[in-house]
C-alpha cells in the first residue's frame, strides 16, 4: 500500500455517510440514460430521496419523517435484517427473529438519520448495470460532488443491489467503493453472536441501545 | 529512515504473528476462519485506538482547527502527487498502460501547472486521481490476501499488502535521490500523510465508533471488501456477492 492509502480504509466510513447520499440523492441527470427497468427504478427513487432533502419549505422534523418513510419503503429491511443474521436465523426463535427485525430496522435508521445532517448537495449519477441473476441486479452510480471536492481523490462509485419482489423493485443492498454495507454489518453481527454464544436477544438488545445512543446524541 | 521504519512495522507484525502461533489465551478469539489471529489482533487494534485517542485525533483536530482549508488541501495535493512514481510503476506492473500514462500525465501537469503539486489541476482537465500499489499489483498478480493482520501504527493489513507496503517504497524516487538531511524529510513527509489522512477522516471515524457493533470485525470487513474491489479496479465482483 502506498503511504497515502495506509488508512484509505477509514476513508470509508466517510464515504459511507455518503449512504444517505446515496439513497437518497442520485440524480438521474439524465434519466434518458436509463436503459433498463433497474436503472430507472434507482434514479427515479434518488430523485424523490433528493426532492425530500432539498425540500426547505417543511420543518426538519418533518423532513427526517419523510425520509425515514422513503427509505423504508425502497428498501426491504426484513430481507436485509435476515441476511445480516446469518446463520443464527436459521436456529433462533421465529419471536427472537422478529424482535431482532425490529430492533434492527430501527437501528438502521437511527444510523442513517444521524448522517443527514452530512448532506451538502451530492448526488449521483446512474452509470450501468449488470446482472447477478433472474430478477436480481447490481446497479452502478457514481457520486458526484458539485464542490469540487473530489479532486485527488478517486471518483466514488456507489451500486445498489436491486431485486424484484412481487413485481416490485426493492434495494437489499449498497456498496460503496466496493464495500457492501450488508456483507459488513453481518461481519459485525457474526462476530458479536460469536462472542456471546449465538445470543441473538443480546443483539438485539445491543441495537437498541446504539439506536438510543444515536437518537440522544441530537442530531 | 521510511525504509527502516517499514521494517520495523513488518518486524513488529513478525512478533505479533509469531507469539500468536506459539500461545495462548489471548488467542482463543476468532470469529472469522480467515482471520486466525484475531485475538492478537484485537489487542493491537484497541493499542493503536488508544494511541489515536491520545495523540493522533487531538493532534488532527487542532491541525484542521488552526490550518485552513485551501492550505489542508495543498499538502495533501502535494503528498498525492509526490506519490505519482510509485503509482505510475504499478500501473505499469499490472499491465494498465492507460493507468499508467494518466499518472504521467497527472504528474507532469501538477508538478508545473499545479506549482509543484500544491494544485491538483489535472483532474478537471480530464485525469483524474486513481491509486495503485504493489499490494494490489501482487493481487492482480493473483496472491491472496490471508491472513488478516492489524500492525501496530499502520492499522488494517495483511502480508500481501505489507510486503507491497514496503516494496513501494523502493518505488519512489526521492529514496535514491539523496536528498541532504534525508531523514527530516522522510519522517515530515510520513507524518505530515498520517496527519492528512486522519484530519481528512475525523467524522468518518467518529462515526465508526459510534455506530459499529464491533468495530474491529467491522474495520476487518471494510478493509478487505475494499481491497478486493481495489484489485478489481473497482469493479463489482458480480460471483461474490452472496444470495440475499
Amino acid at each position: 500500500m502506498s503511504r497515502l492509502d495506509i488508512l484509505t480504509f477509514v476513508r470509508l466510513r466517510g464515504i459511507m455517510a455518503a449512504l444517505v447520499v446515496a439513497m437518497a440523492a442520485i440524480i438521474a441527470a439524465e434519466p434518458a440514460m436509463a436503459a433498463t427497468p433497474a436503472e430507472q427504478f434507482v434514479s427515479t427513487n434518488v430523485q424523490r430521496g433528493l426532492s425530500i432533502l432539498n425540500n426547505h419549505s417543511i420543518s426538519d422534523t418533518q423532513r427526517r419523517a419523510e425520509f425515514r418513510d422513503f427509505l423504508t419503503s425502497l428498501t426491504d429491511i426484513r430481507r436485509i435484517a435476515l441476511f445480516t443474521l446469518g446463520a443464527a436465523r436459521r436456529t433462533a426463535s421465529p419471536a427472537d427473529v422478529d424482535a431482532f427485525v425490529n430492533a434492527f430496522r430501527e437501528y438502521a435508521v437511527a444510523v442513517y438519520e444521524s448522517r443527514l445532517n452530512q448532506y451538502a448537495g451530492q448526488s449521483l449519477r446512474v452509470t450501468g448495470s449488470s446482472d447477478v441473476g433472474p430478477g436480481d441486479t447490481v446497479v452502478t452510480t457514481v457520486l458526484v460532488d458539485p464542490n469540487g471536492k473530489s479532486n485527488g481523490q478517486e471518483p466514488i462509485e456507489v451500486d445498489f443491489r436491486v431485486v424484484q419482489d412481487n413485481g416490485h423493485f426493492v434495494v437489499i443492498d449498497a456498496s460503496i467503493v466496493g464495500v457492501w454495507l450488508g456483507q459488513e454489518e453481518r461481519e459485525q453481527f457474526t462476530s458479536f453472536l460469536q462472542q456471546n454464544n449465538g445470543n441473538v436477544p443480546a443483539l438485539t438488545q445491543h441495537l437498541q441501545q446504539l439506536a438510543a445512543q444515536l437518537r440522544a446524541g441530537g442530531h | 529512515m521510511r525504509k527502516s521504519w517499514a521494517a520495523l512495522t513488518i518486524a513488529l507484525g513478525l512478533v505479533v504473528a509469531g507469539c500468536a502461533t506459539t500461545t495462548d489465551t489471548n488467542s482463543q478469539v476468532q470469529t472469522d476462519p480467515d482471520d486466525p489471529l484475531e485475538g492478537w489482533n484485537r489487542q493491537i487494534f484497541a493499542m493503536n485506538q488508544q494511541f489515536d485517542h491520545v495523540l493522533l485525533k487531538p493532534t488532527a483536530e487542532a491541525y484542521v482547527a488552526v490550518v485552513p482549508e485551501f492550505a489542508r488541501d495543498g499538502v495533501h495535493n502535494f503528498l498525492t502527487n509526490l506519490n505519482t512514481p510509485v503509482v505510475f510503476t504499478n500501473d505499469l506492473l499490472q499491465g494498465e498502460v492507460n493507468l499508467a500514462g494518466q499518472s504521467v500525465g497527472r504528474f507532469g501537469l501538477n508538478s508545473t501547472i499545479g506549482l509543484g503539486g500544491l494544485i491538483d489541476v489535472a483532474t478537471p482537465a480530464g485525469l483524474p486521481y486513481h491509486s495503485s500499489d504493489f499490494g494490489q499489483t501482487l493481487g492482480v498478480w493473483g496472491v491472496g490476501d490471508d491472513p488478516y493482520l492489524v500492525v501496530p501504527l499502520l492499522g488494517p493489513t495483511n502480508p500481501r499488502d505489507l510486503t507491497g507496503y514496503v516494496a513501494d517504497t523502493f518505488m519512489q524516487p526521492l529514496n535514491y535521490v539523496g536528498i541532504r538531511d534525508y531523514t527530516y524529510w522522510a519522517l515530515g513527509e510520513g507524518a505530515a500523510g498520517i496527519l492528512d489522512t486522519r484530519a481528512r477522516n475525523i467524522d468518518t471515524l467518529n462515526q465508526l465508533e459510534q455506530t459499529s457493533v464491533d468495530p474491529y470485525a467491522s474495520t476487518r470487513s471494510l478493509y478487505r471488501q475494499y481491497r478486493r474491489a481495489h484489485i478489481q479496479h473497482g469493479k463489482t465482483n458480480l460471483k461474490n456477492l452472496p444470495p440475499m
